[in-house]
């Protein structure tokens, strides 16, 4: 089942600061099909994060259209935008961005709690996903009570409670060691692998990429075909 | 704005308030010491108003005050008129005197000072000189050689360093009176007054029947007749139940007779609006700032949560909720720190120049500062999450 789940259309982003211009991407034309694990990659400055907020709907490009699972995200409105990250996307940070003020389960169901289910669903979704990310027994520790590893698992634990159709990653492992990125890395594999969750990530990390379906190389915030 | 909204907003608001606790507690004892600082100053100075009026009325004045007409000295038939008035439903006392001024004489002090003539009886519904005699006794009916004597004439209730000319006398010495007709009496002191109130504590009081004995007039006359009501605010409905009487004679209000008082109350209350009003300025902008700063630091919070899909009324709801929280404790504790003061100074009152001050706190500086305080926290919590919630999720998350 080879089926288009995002397609982009000459992206461009273009940062105006004062006179100068920066473009941080310039044309790029992606597609990635349903369950692939596509990892991008590129020097630092070439785009990738630039490339992931637009395709997370976290920055909207200054030309050209994205495509996801058939719905044009960009000429919609701004609270159609936010429906569907809160529906359909997931998105991990490099830094987790977790809230400092919830527990990890809280952080994990303050989603499906605004998708107005009821506080048993939410509360089992969240314990679920949490027990599969590893922290069954740390539901109830608030963000800085986790040590950096356990806390990007929570962040992957709220970007996957609402079986988003995409989760994104933008260098999840970046601040972790070198075990914890492993588990990490594991873990996409393993929701890959196991209910085909389709993942974007971004790595600078080789064999990090290397885990991926296929790898995606960006350079100046174009593709880099050579590779 | 879905019910489902609210649950999440208030969700958030909770978790927020009950993680950063030293934040709420700081947060509401600024609004709860704002709420003070302005309604405690001004209800002591709005207490001090009151008491000097008090002081007038329970002195000078009564509620009511009937006085000759322009031309005339003195109030005629004045016995029947204090019988017709008295039997005036809710009317708590009527009470006639005279007004005349001697030279009072101890030893080598002399001093020219007003004496006024009172029936004690009558007299104890209208004023407080009976409840405030401090050495001694109050004059009765009989006392036909006695007098009572305000305690700013004497020496010993004094402040210490005054040189203002005083009797260095106590109860039981004599004093002798000279009146402007040449009449002449010893009197014994029976008793020293001190009321607390400046205006009043000066007096020399004899028994009324004296009056005749002394100026021989033997017409049923008075210098004026005190009513006491039951309270304040009543003057107007009173004054014309007795113009109904056939009473010809001018009646006045209290507040017509302060003089010097009214203007002094005047400008304490103009006083008390100017800094209240600076007050309440301040106030608003200290807590707009307190929140502001707050909200402000949350910035990359409501970035998250937009991030994740969370609606931007929610978060900017959550986050109004919070300073309205923040504004609602904080004028709680205020109104109820201030309770407490009040009853304190109530059963304490400060004791002033002008006698005993009890604080009042009027209902609307209540209600004027606990909704500018609320309001501020209001407008405090919306702008900045209002900022926030706008601004590109990025921005807000990487500080752009
Ligand atoms: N908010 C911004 N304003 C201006 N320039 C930006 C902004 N964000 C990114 N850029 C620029 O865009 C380019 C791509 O950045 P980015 O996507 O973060 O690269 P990468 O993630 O590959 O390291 C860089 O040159 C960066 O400086
Ligand atoms: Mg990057």
């Amino acid at each position: 089942m080879e089926r288009t789940i995002i397609k982009t259309e000459h992206l461009e982003r273009v940062y105006a600061t004062g006179a100068v211009k920066t473009y941080a991407l310039k044309d790029i034309s992606i597609e990635i099909e349903e369950g692939e694990f596509v990892a991008i990659m590129g020097k630092s400055g070439s785009g990738k994060s630039t490339l992931l907020h637009q395709l997370g709907l976290l920055d909207k490009p200054t030309k050209g259209n994205i495509i996801i699972d058939g719905n044009d995200v960009i000429n919609i409105s701004e609270k159609e935008r936010t429906r569907f990250r809160l529906h359909e996307l997931g998105y991990v940070f490099q830094s987790y961005n977790l809230i400092p003020e919830l527990t990890a389960i809280e952080n994990v169901y303050v989603t499906p709690m605004a998708r107005n289910l009821k506080k048993e669903e939410y509360e089992k979704m969240a314990e679920e996903v949490l027990t599969a990310v590893g922290l069954k027994d740390r539901m109830y520790h608030y963000p800085s009570e986790l040590s950096g590893g356990q806390q990007q698992r929570v962040s992957i634990a709220r970007a996957l409670v609402n079986k988003p159709k995409i989760l994104f990653a933008d260098e999840p492992t970046a601040n972790l060691d070198s075990a914890s990125s492993e588990d990490v890395i594991n873990l996409f594999r393993k929701f890959n692998k196991e209910i085909g969750q389709t993942i974007v990530m971004v790595t600078h990390e080789k064999d990090e990429g290397e885990k991926a379906d296929r790898i995606i190389w960006v350079k100046d915030g174009l593709l880099d075909t050579d590779k | 704005m879905q019910s489902n909204d609210l649950k999440v907003m208030l969700f958030l608001a909770y978790k927020n308030l009950t993680k950063s606790k030293i934040t709420f507690m700081v947060i509401v004892a600024v609004m709860a010491m704002s709420f003070l600082s302005i309604t405690f100053f001004a209800s002591i100075i709005d207490g001090l108003g009151y008491e000097f009026e008090e002081g007038m009325i329970r002195g000078q004045t009564g509620h009511l005050m009937i006085e000759p007409q322009e031309d005339e000295l003195y109030i005629s038939d004045s016995a029947d008129l204090v019988k017709d008035i008295r039997r005036i439903p809710g009317v708590v006392g009527v009470a006639r005197r005279l007004d005349a001024s001697a030279v009072a004489r101890h030893e080598t002090i002399e001093i020219g000072n007003p004496v006024l003539f009172i029936e004690p009886e009558n007299e104890k519904d209208v004023s407080d000189y009976w409840n405030s005699v401090i050495a001694g006794e109050y004059l009765s009916k009989r006392d036909t050689d006695e007098l009572l004597i305000g305690a700013n004439l004497v020496k010993s209730y004094a402040e210490e360093g005054d040189t203002q000319k005083r009797f260095d006398v106590e109860v039981g010495d004599r004093i002798t009176l000279s009146f402007s007709n040449g009449f002449v009496k010893e009197y014994r002191i029976k008793g020293i007054y001190k009321t607390g109130s400046r205006f009043v504590d000066d007096k020399i009081i004899v028994n009324f029947e004296q009056y005749q004995l002394i100026f021989g007039s033997t017409d049923d006359i008075a210098s004026n007749i005190l009513i006491a009501l039951p309270q304040r605010g009543m003057e107007g409905p009173y004054t014309e139940q007795i113009i109904d009487l056939g009473v010809s004679e001018q009646i006045n209000q209290w507040q017509t007779k302060m003089g010097a008082v009214n203007q002094f109350v005047g400008s304490l209350q103009i006083t008390n609006q100017i800094t209240g009003t600076i007050g309440l300025l301040t106030a608003f902008a200290t807590i707009y700032i307190i929140i502001f700063i707050n909200v402000t630091n949350k910035r990359k919070q409501i970035g998250i949560l937009k991030a994740v899909g969370i609606k931007k009324q929610i978060i900017l709801g959550s986050y109004v909720l919070q300073s309205l929280t923040y504004g609602i404790t904080g004028v709680i504790i205020g109104n109820i720190v201030m309770k407490l003061l009040l009853l304190l100074l109530s059963i304490h009152p400060l004791n002033m120049p002008i006698g005993p001050v009890i604080p009042i706190l009027t209902t609307e500086r209540l209600m004027t500062t606990s909704a500018t305080l609320i309001l501020a926290s209001i407008v405090a919590g919306f702008f900045p999450s209002k900022k926030a919630a706008d601004e590109n999720i990025l921005d807000a998350i990487f500080g752009g």
